[in-house]
Order: structure tokens, then C-alpha cells, then sequence
């Protein structure tokens, strides 16, 4: 029955339905560029999200767990063999997702009598020489979405577009570190709180009207000091300042207390 | 997809990538190398108070020729830890490239450093997989490998290793050399750590960086292959320090200031 265009259709769309039940609920990363580099950030349960792919990429992800690994080290190889291959400058995000990961998921997505990749990612990327800064998200069906200064995932595309638009209000890219991890923190629970909620047809406006709602910052911080209860948080940062080739470094406790140090 | 459990030379055969390591052998009658081959000359590596100070001339040589002035036989492989070659470059270059991919790799993927004793069978593994050509006598390596071990430094965590050309490792107590010019002073090293002033480990930065370009300048005198200061083009030997805090490389002002302090004066006579 599968040859019929309109099952065809119908089969992806239903797994469409699938995936995106599957991903809801899942916790958010919010990426930013902030005034030594690019932060990656979220709360976790134990299992570790925001990992090192080369010297100036790093990959997260929201989904399962065991595909995120797959993917994650299929991204980890290809760039290490890129790398010892020719040079480590050679290494670039843009090859990587467009070449490399959007296409496997893409074809996974497809192929609707094998299983397919239950999965969002956000990747990030610091440029050589202060330019080609970013990041850039994958979606379970392969596709791409890139932006210079931040970028979200989240449970929901609700959620998403709630977290943009908590994000546009405010611009981190000059921001210290402890500014800027806060703000993402604060961007987080907005994505996070819509993320579990069901949603409805007309959810946009839904977002729109969540985000208002949330942009009160007492709560937001009321919000996660519960989440911290069970959660922990993860961050991550490609540091222009790093004396090192490799810009990839997890966040400290320190620097993280540091920005929650007031809400708590 | 295989997992390669975090071995970068098991991924690359899986890839069909070849390190120019696994070239093989040119065929060889047993008699000299086909070629004059060009190598590296004078490393040595001390413990000193803060952690490890390694050292390096310049100058490679193919023969009785200077190839080249200006060679670092010093590579960082890792925040805390340097490969000091003696040998053959071309090898060398390859295997210092091939540990720093390495150790990246298992760390990227196995989501941890690895471990200090993983890092050394490593090395050992590319110098014995290097024996055919080391036997042909062209190619050889044999390289002291320094580290700084954070998770054992209460006291000081500078390590020294040194290897054979079989591959076999062996942790030095005080100091390693390694290359022509070495044989120059490695005695040297012994009597100055038994009945110097003070015994290397108890030395500071200056000190040892003393020490160091004095045996530097000393093996120069007595071995043509190694370079000492070249004053016409103003190059100094390298030197670099490894402690807690990560590497870090003696900058050319202060070895000018080093040198002409302590290395260029003599007794008065």
C-alpha cells in the first residue's frame, strides 16, 4: 500500500507524530555567543548532554539517548579522520552537519520500514580568526537551521519559539560569562515549562502569550530552584582565549554557582 | 557503525586513512641507508622543583649537511605533556601528530582523559611498529616523553620517560637525554645532580634553564650535528616547562637574557 503516493505521505507524517511525542519533555539547550566565545547550556539528569567533537565544535543533543551516541560518535569520528587526514582546519561544522549528519538523519527519516533517528541537536562552532562564529541546529528530519549568535533546542517547537523570543529581547554577545549563562538559564525554564505542557492547534499564539507570561524573572528563578532539586547544571564553552587549540572546556562549579549564587 | 573504543589507529584502518607510520620498509641490502637521511640531534629533559624543564637544540642535519636551522624538536602533544625527539624528523613529526589525534580522540569519545600509563603503550606501540625501518637504519626514533601528573602532584608531578628502540618504556628519576649530542652529557647531568651545588630537583625555573642551554652549548662543542645559540641568526635552543598550570614555552628574550648572564661567561683568566 506503501507505493501510493498519499500513503507515503501519511507514513511520514505519522512518524513525524511519533518523533515529536517522543522528543517532548525532553530538556532544552540554549546556545550563545558571549564576549570570549559561544556557551552551551542545560539541566540534566545525570546523563551527560553537551560533548566535544574537534578542536572548535561542540555537539548537543535532546532525544535518545542511544541515538544521540550514535550520532554523536559518527560526528566525532568523521572529524577526527578530517582532521589527522589533511588539518585540523579543515574541520568545519558547516561540512559536518550538511554533509555528514543532516543526510544520515534525513535518510533514517525516510525510510519508514527501519527506525529512525529520535533525535534534536544543537552544535556550535568557533571560527579561526573571529568569523564564522555559530551555531546551528539539526532537526529529526534532517533539516538545518543556522544562526550567528544563538540558537535554541527544545521538548517542543512551542518551546522553541519561546525561547527565541525570550532570547531576542536581549543580546549576550558582549556579555561576561556569568550575564550570559544567566540569561541562558532564564531562557531554559521558559523552554522547559512549555516543553511538558500538551499543546494545542494554535499553539504559536500559545508561545507568544507563554512567553509573556514568563518574562517575569522572580518566577523564572523560583522555576529553576526547583528544577535544581533534581536536575543539575550542564554548560559548556568554545573560549576564544583558551592557550590551547582545543577551545572546548566544561563549565566549573564555580562559574556556574557564581551565576545562580543570587537565586538560589 | 563499529565501535573503535576510543583507539584512533583502529579508527583510521577503519577508514582506509594510513599514517605515514605504516609506509613500508624500502627494500634494503643490509648495507647503508639508500639515502643520506636527515635527523634531529640534543634533547634532555629535567625534574626540576616545579615540575619537568625540557630542552632542544635546532639543527637538523642529513649527513654532514645543516638541513635545517630552525628545527622544533619540542611538540606539545597535550596540555600537560611533550615529546622530545631525537632521530629521524620525518617519523618523529608523524608520531608526535599521531599521539596528539590519539589522545583527543579517546578523550572526545570516551568521554575521558586517558590514563598516563595508556598514553606511554601508545607511544611504545608506534616505536616498535617503527622497528623495520629503525633496523634498516634509517627512520628511528627514539624520543623522551615528559608529563605532568595532576592526579599524583602533592609534591611535584613531573615525569620523565625514555625509550628504546623497541619500544620499551622506562621512567627516568632526575633526567632523560637523548640524541648525538647526549652522550656529551648525560655524565655530566649525573655528577652535577650527585655533587652540584644542589640536586636538579631542587632547582628552580632559572636554574635549571641554566643548566640546560650550559649542556646544550657543551654537547654543540663536541657533536656537529648539534646546534648551540647562533648569534648571526639570532636562534636559541627551546625550552619549555611543564608544571601544574600547563606548558609553557621560554620566551627568546629570556633566554638572550639567560644566555648572556650565565652560558657565554666563562672563568676569568
Amino acid at each position: 500500500m506503501l507505493d501510493e503516493p498519499y500513503r507515503w505521505l501519511e507514513a511520514v507524517n505519522n512518524r513525524r507524530d511519533y518523533i515529536e511525542d517522543q522528543l517532548r519533555g525532553g530538556s532544552p539547550v540554549v546556545g550563545l555567543r558571549y564576549d570570549d566565545g559561544l556557551l552551551l547550556v542545560t539541566i540534566g539528569r545525570g546523563q551527560r548532554k553537551i560533548f566535544e567533537v574537534h578542536d572548535r565544535i561542540a555537539l548537543s543533543a535532546i532525544g535518545h539517548s542511544a541515538d544521540i551516541e550514535r550520532l554523536r560518535m559518527m560526528a566525532t569520528d568523521t572529524a577526527s579522520v578530517q582532521g589527522f587526514q589533511s588539518s585540523v582546519d579543515d574541520v568545519t561544522l558547516h561540512r559536518l552537519t550538511n554533509f555528514v549528519l543532516g543526510p544520515t538523519i534525513k535518510q533514517s527519516f525516510e525510510a519508514i520500514f527501519g527506525s529512525a533517528y529520535i533525535i534534536k541537536m544543537l552544535l556550535a562552532e568557533l571560527g579561526a580568526r573571529g568569523e564564522g562564529d555559530g551555531f546551528i541546529a539539526l532537526n529529526y528530519d534532517g533539516t538545518v537551521q543556522s544562526n550567528q549568535d544563538r540558537e535554541v533546542i527544545g521538548g517542543t517547537h512551542e518551546a522553541e519559539t519561546a525561547m527565541q523570543n525570550y532570547l531576542s529581547a536581549a543580546d549576550a554577545s558582549e556579555s561576561s560569562l556569568t550575564t550570559a549563562l544567566q540569561l541562558a538559564l532564564e531562557t531554559w525554564v521558559v523552554g522547559w515549562e512549555l516543553g511538558v505542557q500538551e499543546t494545542d492547534a494554535d499553539s504559536d499564539e500559545e508561545a507568544n502569550e507563554g512567553a509573556e507570561l514568563t518574562m517575569d524573572k522572580e518566577r523564572l528563578h523560583g522555576v529553576l530552584r526547583d528544577e535544581l532539586q533534581a536536575g543539575e547544571i550542564e554548560g559548556a564553552v568554545l573560549e576564544t582565549s583558551r592557550r590551547s587549540n582545543n577551545k572546548f572546556r566544561l563549565l566549573t562549579l564555580a562559574e556556574i554557582d557564581a551565576a545562580i549564587a543570587d537565586w538560589l | 557503525m563499529t565501535n573503535h573504543k576510543g583507539n584512533f589507529l583502529d579508527l583510521l584502518k577503519a577508514h582506509d586513512c594510513q599514517t605515514q607510520l605504516d609506509l613500508p620498509a624500502t627494500a634494503s641490502n643490509g648495507t647503508s641507508p639508500p639515502i643520506q637521511e636527515t635527523e634531529g640531534t640534543t634533547v634532555l629533559a629535567v625534574r626540576y622543583k616545579d615540575g619537568v624543564l625540557i630542552g632542544g637544540d635546532r639543527r637538523a642535519t642529513a649527513g654532514n649537511v645543516v638541513m635545517y636551522d630552525r628545527a622544533e624538536k619540542l611538540l606539545q602533544i597535550d596540555e600537560h605533556s611533550v615529546l622530545a625527539i631525537a632521530g629521524s624528523p620525518a617519523m618523529a613529526y608523524e608520531m608526535a601528530r599521531v599521539l596528539e589525534h590519539s589522545f583527543q580522540y579517546f578523550r572526545r569519545s570516551q568521554l575521558q582523559e586517558l590514563s598516563i600509563e595508556g598514553k606511554l603503550r601508545t607511544l611504545s606501540r608506534l616505536i616498535r611498529e617503527n622497528l623495520p625501518m629503525t633496523l634498516q637504519g634509517i627512520g628511528g626514533v627514539i624520543p623522551i616523553y615528559a608529563i605532568y601528573d595532576l592526579q599524583n602532584d602533592d609534591k611535584n608531578g613531573g615525569k620523565i620517560f625514555f625509550y628504546d628502540a623497541l619500544g620499551a618504556h622506562f621512567e627516568s628519576a632526575d633526567f632523560a637525554t637523548s640524541g648525538s649530542g647526549s652522550v656529551w652529557i648525560r655524565g655530566v647531568l649525573f655528577y652535577q645532580n650527585r655533587w652540584g651545588d644542589k640536586p636538579l630537583a631542587d632547582m628552580d625555573e632559572q636554574e635549571a634553564t641554566v643548566t640546560v642551554l650550559r649542556l646544550l652549548d657543551a654537547a654543540a662543542e663536541y657533536d656537529s650535528a648539534t646546534s648551540g645559540y647562533n648569534p648571526k641568526s639570532n636562534i636559541y635552543p627551546t625550552v619549555k616547562t611543564i608544571t601544574k598550570d600547563g606548558i609553557q614555552d621560554l620566551s627568546v628574550d629570556r633566554l638572550q637574557e639567560i644566555y648572556a648572564e650565565s652560558v657565554e661567561t666563562t672563568y676569568a683568566r
